[in-house]
């Protein structure tokens, strides 16, 4: 195990979170991350005992959810294995498919609301030009934020997980606690 | 504008970057004795129709997919979408 | 004092503002109009032109008149419309366009000088002498031109910005509006039902007419009642849809505070995208007036106006109780007025139709067959001339509330070239039936306006456009309402010799048109830019259809055969900063920070953009007075020791499968498929054209899993090219590819003692020359097991390595390393100093791939394989191109502290510098700390045949001149020992 302390992508040492109105956006590091690709001719395969969703979906079993980013692709996530070698582990289970390490390519903010899916329907209204139908509980997509690239992730009703590129974590949080403060603030 | 993706449904033309006409596909085959009287043709000249008119875009903020768009240039009119990818290729290999 | 009783104002909420600095009252639910009509102020602000004193004539958004300055210093907001600024607690407001008191401006002598100002007068006016125009008139015109003025200061209000999607979005809250949105709310449709007012009900408020047994207002609030009790229905208050764009995109802008105090936290307003799959324009009508002589004075406003301020702000139109208001019609809606005004205890001079069998409704006089031909009253209404059986009398008034019948608004309608169709039973133009999809035209919009119309209307739009969505909406239960008459006769404007408005807010008269008329300016594009009719704020929304009327008259054409203009966004004016989205100063677009970048700002790094990145420029230390002794040493520091540089923004392109071999041998023009396992190559991407695209180096880390490296400023464009390579010309190779530029902190250690360094931090890991030689990689683990990858690839010439860990680990490594090599010398360099280096190296960066060069040029020709197909290589192969005998060299200058500017022109020296005897130009320069002096690349003409000539290189710009040798690129280790010890 190496010594060496690693930072969180908003470059601290503490993850951060914050409490604004019904909703908590919080920083969250402890997933691994990894891209799978199936080649020609492949069928999908079933890592951890994965259904790998359709286009626009997401899938969960246990600790282990996917979901879709492309035709035949597919971005992994691991619960508890940010600090392993996550895509080893999915490419033992998905031989001869594509894997990419992608554990430190994406930051990932969960937004929690205590008040189920308005406030973050709400949220979303500010933030994303999708119908909220495409980021119902279950669903998956990739989308434009702030002329970032995110991907949004309903696990819950009042849980949404939000991963963008790691570089930009400064300036996706700003979008969302901005975003979320002003939405406290008229409520 | 919206773009009808084939896998995605409804997306706003936002997430997309746009390539131009789709004749791009049709990459000339590079051993051809006239190669590069064809491929002068295929990187210079375009046809610019005020109509129906076949366009490649690119779903950059979505799943990365090239889609030939069908679109009427007159009235931004969308008459459908394929997925490159599954389109015949008719360059030369 | 003229208020009136009842009322949709809240009596019990009293606000106290201030117009030209007097304090006045109004209440909650007043209209900065509503509220200085109730206080007796008739003047409000000057015309444009003439200076003309000038009054409230709206009560809605399509105002000419009324353009106020809202607050002051930065938040200051000119040409606010008083008729929709609601009213709110301390709300200062000044007019606008005079110089002194508003009583007695200055400029009003251009009211004398009118004849100058007719219509094209500045075409006329100011077209010679030529050279007056840049000096004299354009100052001039900018000076005199517009109403209010821009603070010039920082905007430091808050904007926002949002995107909605809804089955059905319903533009417009009265009679049909409303009915459309319960009908579709009711069916479960998601519907968003937007209005430009504070309070939806729309000309509802206005009327007195009963719905069932009760006041409008009781049914409008009972059915938004049911409305925000629906969770499928939104109801948007104060948003104005202001454009109609493709595919059921709509913009729209919601004032979240405008009502309110300013504040610097509430966000003023919101930018909505609405994209909705139908949409009911249901926004009503705007009522048109009837131009006569002296038709401008304050007191003189439109009818329904007038029934409006009545009714719905018990607001009387004049500035004494018991001024009597006079009404001129062509048809039975100026009677309406009539009746509201006898009904709430307003005098009533009569009814002044120009119908010789004008009915009467009422206890009020009526001057059948009559026009109202002049008027007196400097700064507001005292007569008006009646003209009767050719008879003319003056009669005290003070006001004059003028019907000459409603034109659909349907402006938002015809923002995609539809053009509005000419009815004759309606004298109106109704909604172009090509206008754009999915948009259904209610109520009086659709010149359906009679308030029982409107409502069936209202449901019919909603269940149409829901059918098509495959809903079902069940008919609605619809309030009862006795119509009023609604029959006028097409009368357009009372002939006369001297001055009748048409279009108030410009200044464009019956006679403007007539000479535009005469000087053959006729169509209505050109009577538009020939008398300025339409422009400006207002648009011409109550002066449009006024004018081509006139015109229609003029050429003894119909209406229809003149034309209509159509329209396009915005319907009213837009705050830019609004369009902004809020987001300014540092956020103004979002930013990229590699993974060392806290420490970087601990180490007190200047900071650079490069695109979205910031990345670390220079590291001073205490002592360094000027940004070139920093460079200076972090670049020798590099050459002697060793130096850290953060490399993580450059593009990293994971590709694997069993043809990416083969697919990168057809992206890159040198060969790829012949690059063993656990090495790197330099490769040369060029565009289908044969030009250079993009270098980087290309590393096998299996048989079939290569990463790609791009520029940092190429990242995403390569990206999309190998995608597009790969799913548009050889879907049939078996090849995937992801982008993984920030999974992995890489940093570059270069420097002699680099390898020393590494060294410490591998685990067990052989960095020999011989195990490890240049262009080597590996997957290895670092610091007690941490993953890695390690290149041994070098941008600056000296023995130099990347090092690539996952990116959380990115600043804890860099610490480690600046700990581990102190006593070497190690020293973080930032992009001036990798600059530097390479520049000294000649190494290719963006300057030397511009988009203009090729491979032959960066003396790379013979990179671009022969031997197989790749894209560009076909096109590089053009005579022109292959021909090219420009190539890349160095310069020296002659005087070494001098630097030539990158840009600068070469030249043979001693020839007049000419287009036709430029021989090149220098891309990148800087001071080589190497060489003692300034060095500069450049592309010269045949310049491998020249090394050692001196030439000029000119910057004629800036009138500089420089003579310097020629000299190879590589002025560090041109044989690369270096990087191969």
């Amino acid at each position: 195990m190496t010594d060496l302390i690693p930072l969180t992508a908003l470059g601290a040492t503490d993850l951060r979170s914050e409490r604004l109105g019904a909703l908590t956006i919080a920083e969250d590091d402890s997933y691994g991350l990894a891209s799978l690709t199936l080649r020609k001719g492949q069928n999908a395969p079933t890592p951890f005992g994965l259904i790998l969703p359709a286009a626009g979906f997401a899938a969960q079993s246990g600790r282990t959810s996917a979901i879709w980013t492309g035709p035949d692709q597919w971005l992994v996530l691991g619960n508890g294995q940010g600090q392993t070698d996550f895509a080893a582990q999915v490419l033992a289970q998905t031989p001869n498919t594509s894997v990419t390490e992608q554990t430190d390519g994406f930051v990932c903010f969960e937004i929690r609301s205590d008040a189920g899916g308005p406030p973050i329907a709400a949220l979303m209204s500010k933030l994303v030009n999708l119908p909220p139908e495409t980021y119902a509980t279950g669903r998956a997509t990739r989308t434009g934020l702030d002329h970032m690239t995110v991907f949004l992730y309903r696990r819950e009703e009042g849980h949404l997980s939000v991963l963008g590129l790691r570089s930009y974590a400064g300036s996706l949080w700003h979008a969302l606690a901005t975003a979320a403060e002003r939405l406290a603030q008229a409520a | 504008m919206l773009i009808p993706h084939p896998l995605l449904g409804l997306r706003d033309s936002q997430e997309f970057t746009y390539l131009g006409d789709a004749s791009l596909m049709n990459r000339p085959d590079p051993a051809s004795p006239s190669a590069e009287a064809e491929f002068c043709d295929y990187v210079f000249l375009r046809d610019n129709p005020a109509g129906v008119h076949r366009e490649l875009w690119f779903h950059e903020q979505g799943d990365r997919s090239w889609l030939v768009v069908t679109r009427n240039t007159l009235t931004h009119e969308i008459l459908g979408a394929e997925l490159a990818r599954t389109l015949p290729v008719r360059g030369a290999e | 004092m003229t208020r009136l009783n009842g009322g949709l104002i809240d009596r019990t909420t009293p606000l106290s503002f201030s117009f030209n600095g007097k304090s006045y009252q109004g209440f909650k639910g007043d209209t900065l109009a509503s509220a200085l009509l109730a206080n007796g102020v008739q003047l409000v602000g000057r015309s444009f032109k003439y200076h003309r004193p000038r009054g409230i004539f709206t009560s809605g958004s399509e105002e000419p008149n009324a353009l106020v300055t809202l607050h002051n210093g930065a938040r200051s907001e000119p040409n606010t419309r008083a008729t929709v600024t609601e009213l709110f607690d301390g709300l200062q407001a000044t007019s606008q366009n005079h110089i002194g008191p508003l009583e007695r401006d200055l400029l009003a002598i251009n009211d004398r000088l009118a004849p100058l100002f007719a219509a094209g007068f500045y075409y006329k006016t100011f077209m010679w002498p030529r050279a007056f125009w840049e000096k004299l008139y354009e100052p001039l015109i900018r000076k005199a031109a517009g109403l209010g003025a821009l603070s010039t200061l920082p905007d430091p209000a808050t904007y926002d910005k949002g995107f909605l999607h809804c089955d059905l979005l319903v533009i417009g809250g009265g009679a049909a509006g409303l009915v459309a949105a319960l009908t579709a709310g009711r069916a479960g449709a998601s519907v968003i039902l937007a209005d430009e007012d504070f309070r939806f009900g729309g000309r509802l408020l206005a009327e007195s007419d009963l719905l069932d047994d009760s006041w409008p207002s009781e049914w409008v609030d009972r059915t938004c009642a049911e409305l925000a009790s629906l969770p499928n229905v939104r109801l948007m208050p104060r948003t104005t849809v202001f454009g109609t764009y493709d595919h059921g995109i709509f913009g729209a802008v919601e004032r979240v505070s405008d009502h309110l105090p300013p504040s610097d936290e509430a966000v003023r307003q919101t930018l909505w995208r609405i994209t909705a799959k139908r949409s009911v324009l249901a926004t009503g009508a705007i009522e048109r007036h009837i131009p006569f002589q002296d038709n401008d004075r304050p007191g003189i406003m439109l009818a329904g106006a007038i029934r409006a301020y009545v009714n719905r702000w018990a607001s009387a139109p004049t500035r004494n109780a018991d001024d009597p208001v006079a009404i001129f019609t062509n048809g039975d809606d100026g009677h309406r007025t009539a009746l509201d005004l006898l009904g709430k205890g307003v005098p009533v001079l009569g009814v002044i139709d120009t119908r010789p069998d004008a009915p009467v409704f009422g206890r009020y006089k009526v001057f059948a067959g009559a026009t109202v031909t002049g008027t007196k009253g400097r700064l507001g209404l005292q007569a008006i001339q009646i003209r009767q059986n050719g008879q003319a009398t003056w009669l005290e008034a003070g006001a004059l509330g003028v019907a000459g019948g409603w034109n659909p608004n349907v402006h938002l309608a015809s923002h995609h070239r539809g053009r509005p169709v000419w009815d004759e039973g309606r004298l109106a133009f109704l909604p172009p039936s090509d206008g754009p999809k999915g948009m259904f035209p209610a109520g009086a919009a659709a010149g359906n306006g009679a308030t029982g119309v409107a409502f069936a209307d209202g449901m019919r739009a909603a269940q149409q456009a829901l059918t098509e969505l495959g809903m079902t909406a069940r008919n609605i239960p619809l309030p009862h309402v006795t119509d009023t008459p609604n029959a006028q006769a097409p009368y357009w404007h009372v002939p006369t010799t001297k001055r009748a408005w048409v279009d108030f807010q410009n200044d464009v008269t019956v006679k403007d048109i007539a000479l535009a008329h005469k000087e053959n300016m006729r169509p209505v594009e050109h009577l538009k830019r020939w008398t300025t009719l339409g422009m400006a704020t207002d648009q011409g929304k109550t002066a449009n259809i006024s004018a081509l009327a006139v015109m229609a008259e003029l050429t003894g054409a119909t209406i229809p055969e003149t034309g209509t203009t159509i329209f396009r966004p915005p319907y009213t004016g837009v705050t830019l900063s609004v369009l902004g989205g809020g987001d300014t100063g540092r956020h103004f677009r979002p930013y990229r920070l590699t993974p060392t970048h806290a420490w970087a700002k601990a180490q007190g790094a200047t900071f650079t953009e490069v695109g979205p990145w910031m990345r670390a420029q220079y590291f001073p230390r205490d002592g360094e007075s000027h940004w070139r002794q920093t460079v200076d040493r972090e670049v020798q520091s590099v050459r002697k020791d060793a130096g850290l540089c953060d490399v993580t923004t450059l593009g990293k392109i994971d590709v694997q499968g069993p043809d990416a071999a083969e697919f990168l041998n057809r992206i890159y023009a040198n060969t790829m498929a012949t690059l063993k396992v656990g090495m790197v190559r330099y490769g040369l991407m060029l565009r289908e054209d044969g030009h250079l695209f993009d270098d980087g180096t290309c590393a096998r880390l299996a048989e079939d899993h290569f990463v790609v490296t791009t520029t940092t400023a190429n990242a995403g464009a390569v990206y999309r090219h190998l995608e597009f390579a790969h799913q548009c010309l050889w879907p049939d190779l078996d090849v995937q590819m992801i982008s993984t530029t920030d999974a992995w902190a890489q940093i570059a250690v270069a420097g002699p003692k680099s390898r020393q360094l590494l060294q410490r931090i591998v685990d067990s890991f052989d960095l020999s020359n011989e195990a490890f030689p240049f262009m080597a990689c590996a997957a290895l683990s670092v610091c007690g097991g941490l993953r890695a990858r390690l290149f041994r690839i070098s941008f600056s010439g000296e023995l130099a390595y990347e090092i690539a860990v996952p990116a959380r680990y990115g600043h804890a490594l860099i610490e480690r390393l600046m700990t581990l090599g102190a006593d070497l010398g190690v020293t973080p360099y930032g992009t001036e100093a990798l600059a530097v280096l390479r520049i000294e190296k000649g190494h290719a960066a963006g300057a030397e791939l511009n988009g203009q060069t090729t491979a032959q040029m960066l003396g790379l020709g013979k990179m671009v394989s022969a031997k197989k197909d790749s894209i560009g290589a076909v096109m590089s192969r053009r005579e022109g191109l292959a021909q090219d005998g420009r190539h890349l060299v160095g310069l020296l200058p002659l005087e070494p502290q001098s630097q030539i500017p990158a840009g600068s022109h070469l030249f043979t020296r001693g020839v007049a510098q000419t287009m036709q005897t430029d021989q090149g130009w220098v891309t990148s320069s800087c001071y080589s700390p190497h060489v003692g002096s300034y060095i500069a690349l450049g592309y010269l003409e045949n310049g491998h045949d020249r090394l050692g000539e001196v030439i000029t290189a000119a910057n004629p710009l800036e009138g500089q001149s420089f003579v310097a040798k020629v000299v190879s690129a590589h002025l560090v280790d041109p044989e690369g020992g270096r990087l191969r010890d």
